[in-house]
């Protein structure tokens, strides 16, 4: 999977996101870095922002696609 | 013999501290496991391991009772906390050892122990 494909996923998850960023941390299309800023995020925990990310995720996730996820989120407050 | 459901559901319950790894604390299978458990570490958390590897069941059957996908995953008294990236978050801000001095004291055991899951 290309970080192309990832963050168009994620774009279409959070369109309110100032900030969306995907690495690709080995070149093989698997192992990714996301961070994600939105105001979606405000007033969440940490953990109910990571969720919201796996859950845009959760195809390529659960298909194996994405191998290793590190997310990195914050609200706009 | 308790279902391996019963027995993860246990593990969540009744450890202080749970940490779902890829390996064993001597034995460490994956980047994030190691992240997870060095940040519990460097909290002065007791840890109780479970290695997912043996069975895939075992990450199936524990990410349809926590609703997260990924391994690690840590739980405080039941709580999930989250995996490797939130809990260095949390171990950096501080959040992680205030949770763990509120919830098991400041004058907490330190001890490291692996469960190993009966397999049917």
């Amino acid at each position: 999977m290309e970080a192309e494909a990832v963050r168009i996923v994620l774009e279409q998850a959070f369109p309110e996101a100032v900030e969306l960023s995907v690495e690709d941390r080995t070149g093989t299309g698997d192992h990714f870095q996301v961070t994600v800023s939105s105001p979606s995020f405000d007033g969440l925990s940490l953990l109910d922002q990571h969720r919201r990310v796996n859950d845009a995720l959760a195809a390529p996730l659960g298909d194996g696609s994405i191998h290793e996820l590190r997310i990195k989120t914050k609200g706009t407050t | 013999m308790k279902t391996l459901n019963e027995q993860i559901a246990e593990v969540i319950e009744k450890e202080p501290v749970a940490l779902f790894m890829k390996g064993t604390p001597e034995t460490i299978m994956c980047g994030n496991s190691h992240r997870a458990l060095n940040a519990l570490h460097a909290a002065g958390a007791p840890v109780t391991t479970v290695d997912v590897l043996p069975d895939p069941r075992i990450r199936q059957e524990l990410s349809m009772l926590s609703g997260w996908p990924t391994i690690p995953q840590v739980f405080v008294k039941g709580e999930l906390i989250g995996g490797a990236d939130i809990t260095e978050e949390l171990l950096a801000s501080g959040e992680l050892k205030q949770k763990l001095d509120d919830q098991l004291g400041a004058n907490r055991a330190q001890d490291v122990k692996a469960i190993a899951l009966e397999l049917a």
